[in-house]
């Protein structure tokens, strides 16, 4: 009788359930995702907030991730090649992939004939555009689409939680422009070109690149090369994502005197960002705090 | 009015060839490969000298036929000899039950190692009991598969069950031997995945083959003037492997892997002694082979590994009858051990490796162990895809 009464409350009072089941290729779109379907989807991720997202193993537990899935959102523009197989792998039909960078205004789409001369350049573009606050919207939005059109009754819901959050949002862009106002016009150096976004939203000058070419380990040579630069350019500090080994960048500090700034640039990427705004929160505080 | 015509085809041709060109093309792929050895084999050429073998390629072709279907294509020019390695299509979803279904010549999904093409191993040489077993090239065949994924939750369990042509398990080189004709054998592999925690993996599998791997003509009379009678002869391959990958972060990631094989089959016997018990027999023989291997990555760019191999049978033998997998008195074990250097990803490889190979015979033969040293040079053209787990 007990269970029947809770049945009947269940439905008289509305009380949601998960009812689209989704996975992010990265913890910066899960979170994304969490904000805008809240209870009624039911999330998970591939790349961990501490893993380099272009290189994930194809693990067969991926392909049961994906296996029951509605939705698969990845941040595209060849980030994650490695997410065909395990779309193939899991066998799913069904499974809708949305490619989140469709309406983003694309940088570094290469005028030329890319190949592996290059380094890892990618072919449709820089594919490191959430590190600007202002694409986070455009990803939201192309969220809320998604999932509105995999559930209409609930369309609402999701643009009730999508206009929370992008008010949310909205507030911490300022205050993030705000804060980095002072560093605006500085020269850094960055380990990978996964910057490009974030420095030009914020008018840093990218003086150079610990690697000498994307994906490319760094060498002595060009450490050397960085020495003098950061010496002639007055360079503070080298801003690195935390999944990358850290030897290089520090004996380039050792060398020249300034500071390694490691930072996450996904979720759970260190114990304590739990969340897109957390992240960045926590990469511009680091980078106020060193370079001023 | 024909030049109008031919006129229009032209465009509708050169429409066509834009469009495929820009959206269908498939992808390319081309490893390469060039090795260097000297070795310390008593009564050979190559005994202590600088010897360059000729380079060896892959070109992989592969891509989507529609949204459902994939094939592929992958010819290898080995040993100055081009041949097709493989050529399959694959449909990937879309069938009822989860299924998969892939038809062609291909790598059949015996053990975990031999789905794997050889340049994306770890080491240098194919595992003894691969060679002895499967032959050369590995367990390659012209068939078709069926895989089901099973409903075990977390776990992801795939079954394989295929029926080949029976190209790899036959030897045709011993005078009994006959065509073994339309007689399709059974592969088939349970295999078993779990991520143990973030960093970990495992993954079991169970294998099994069967099915007629020859005929031969006999004369089990004891009459020597008695005409033979056709046989066939039967094998069985169960095995087992499981592949540990453990991987704390980007630089880091130690690989260990082993398989085993227990071959069970008919063999040509001799029974009776003397010019009037002569009999020829089909008798069962048990045999088997291993390998077991570590491979340690460190920073990123290096790595280091060992393995040890057995197998039952003379690696390296001429395979007829009597001799490698129908051998289960002699046996040959090796050691390997290699180092490796990736400049750049996983474009260019340079390898260092040693082998080790002692054989032993029952009937008290003293062979020396034989010591290969290798340098291998490797490289990876073309968006290649990285293999699963």
């Amino acid at each position: 009788m007990k269970k029947i009464i809770l049945l009947l409350l269940i439905a008289v009072t509305g009380i949601s359930y998960a009812n689209i089941k989704v996975v992010a290729t990265t913890t910066v779109i899960y979170d994304l995702v969490k904000e805008i379907g809240k209870d009624k989807v039911m999330v998970d991720f591939i790349a961990r907030g501490d893993q380099d997202p272009h290189f994930i193993d194809v693990l067969p537990s991926y392909m049961i991730k994906l296996r029951n899935a509605d939705i698969l959102f990845r941040i595209g523009m060849g980030l994650e090649m490695w997410s065909d197989q395990l779309i193939d792998g899991s066998r799913n039909s069904n499974l809708k992939v949305i490619d989140l960078s469709s309406n983003i205004q694309k940088k570094e789409v290469p005028n030329f004939k890319p190949d592996a001369s290059y380094g890892d350049v990618h072919p449709f573009g820089n594919p490191h555009y959430w590190m600007d606050p202002e694409n986070a919207r455009i990803m939201a939005k192309e969220i809320y689409k998604a999932l509105s059109s995999e559930s209409n009754r609930d369309e609402s819901y999701f643009k009730k939680n999508l206009d929370n959050y992008l008010s949310e949002l909205e507030k911490k862009i300022i205050e993030w422009k705000s804060k980095m106002a002072p560093v605006q016009g500085k020269p850094i150096i960055f380990f990978h070109a996964s910057w490009i976004y974030f420095a030009e939203r914020y008018g840093i000058i990218t003086s150079g690149f610990v690697e000498p070419k994307p994906g490319i380990s760094p060498s002595p040579s060009h450490n050397a090369e960085l020495v003098q630069l950061i010496k002639s350019k007055g360079i503070k500090i080298i801003v690195m994502e935390n999944y990358y080994s850290d030897s290089a960048p520090n004996q380039l500090a050792r060398l020249a005197g300034i500071k390694v700034v490691k930072v996450p640039t996904a979720v759970y990427g260190v114990r304590g960002i739990n969340s897109y705004i957390e992240m960045m929160d926590y990469i511009i505080n680091q980078i106020v705090q060193n370079i001023l | 009015m024909n030049k109008l015509i031919f006129t229009v085809l032209i465009i509708i041709l050169s429409a066509a060839n834009f469009y495929s060109q820009s959206s269908i093309n498939p992808d390319i792929s081309l490893i390469g490969r060039f090795n260097t050895f000297t070795n310390f084999i008593k009564g050979t050429s190559e005994y202590g000298k600088l010897n360059f073998a000729d380079p060896e390629m892959e070109l992989f072709v592969d891509g989507y036929l529609n949204p459902f279907a994939k094939a592929a294509a992958n010819l290898a020019y080995e040993e100055n000899v081009l041949g097709v390695e493989e050529l399959y299509g694959h449909i990937v979803r879309g069938l009822p039950f989860d299924m998969q279904i892939k038809a062609g010549k291909f790598l059949v999904g015996f053990g975990k190692l031999n789905t794997v093409h050889p340049h994306a191993w770890a080491f240098m040489h194919r595992p003894l009991f691969h060679q002895v077993f499967f032959g050369e090239g590995g367990f390659n065949d012209v068939g078709i598969n069926f895989s089901f994924l099973l409903p075990t939750g977390d776990l992801f369990t795939t079954l394989d069950l295929g029926v080949f042509k029976g190209n790899s398990v036959s030897a045709l080189t011993d005078p009994n031997a006959v065509d073994r004709g339309i007689n399709p054998l059974i592969a088939g592999r349970l295999g078993s995945f779990i991520s143990l925690d973030d960093y970990t993996n495992l993954e079991v599998g169970l294998s099994s083959s069967f099915g007629i791997f020859s005929k031969g003509n006999i004369n089990s009379s004891g009459n020597i003037f008695a005409d033979p009678e056709q046989k066939s002869f039967n094998y069985f391959y169960g095995g087992i492997d499981f592949k540990f990958k453990y991987s704390p972060d980007a630089y880091t990631i130690l690989t260990i892997q082993g398989e085993g094989l227990l071959n069970n089959r008919d063999a040509l016997g001799l029974a009776g002694t003397g010019f009037n018990s002569y009999r020829e027999i089909v008798q069962k023989i048990t045999n088997s082979g291993a390998f077991l291997y570590a491979d340690y990555k460190f920073e990123k760019q290096f790595s280091l590994g060992i393995k040890y191999d057995y197998t039952a049978g003379i690696a390296g033998d001429t395979p007829n009858f009597y001799s490698l997998a129908n051998d289960d008195k002699n046996s040959t074990q090796g050691i390997e051990a290699w180092f490796s250097y990736y400049p750049a990803e996983e474009t260019t490889v340079l390898r260092l490796g040693v082998q080790h190979l002692s054989f032993n015979y029952a009937d008290g033969t003293n062979r020396d162990g034989e010591t290969t040293i290798k340098l291998q040079f490797m490289f990876s053209l073309g968006p290649h895809k990285a293999h699963p787990f």
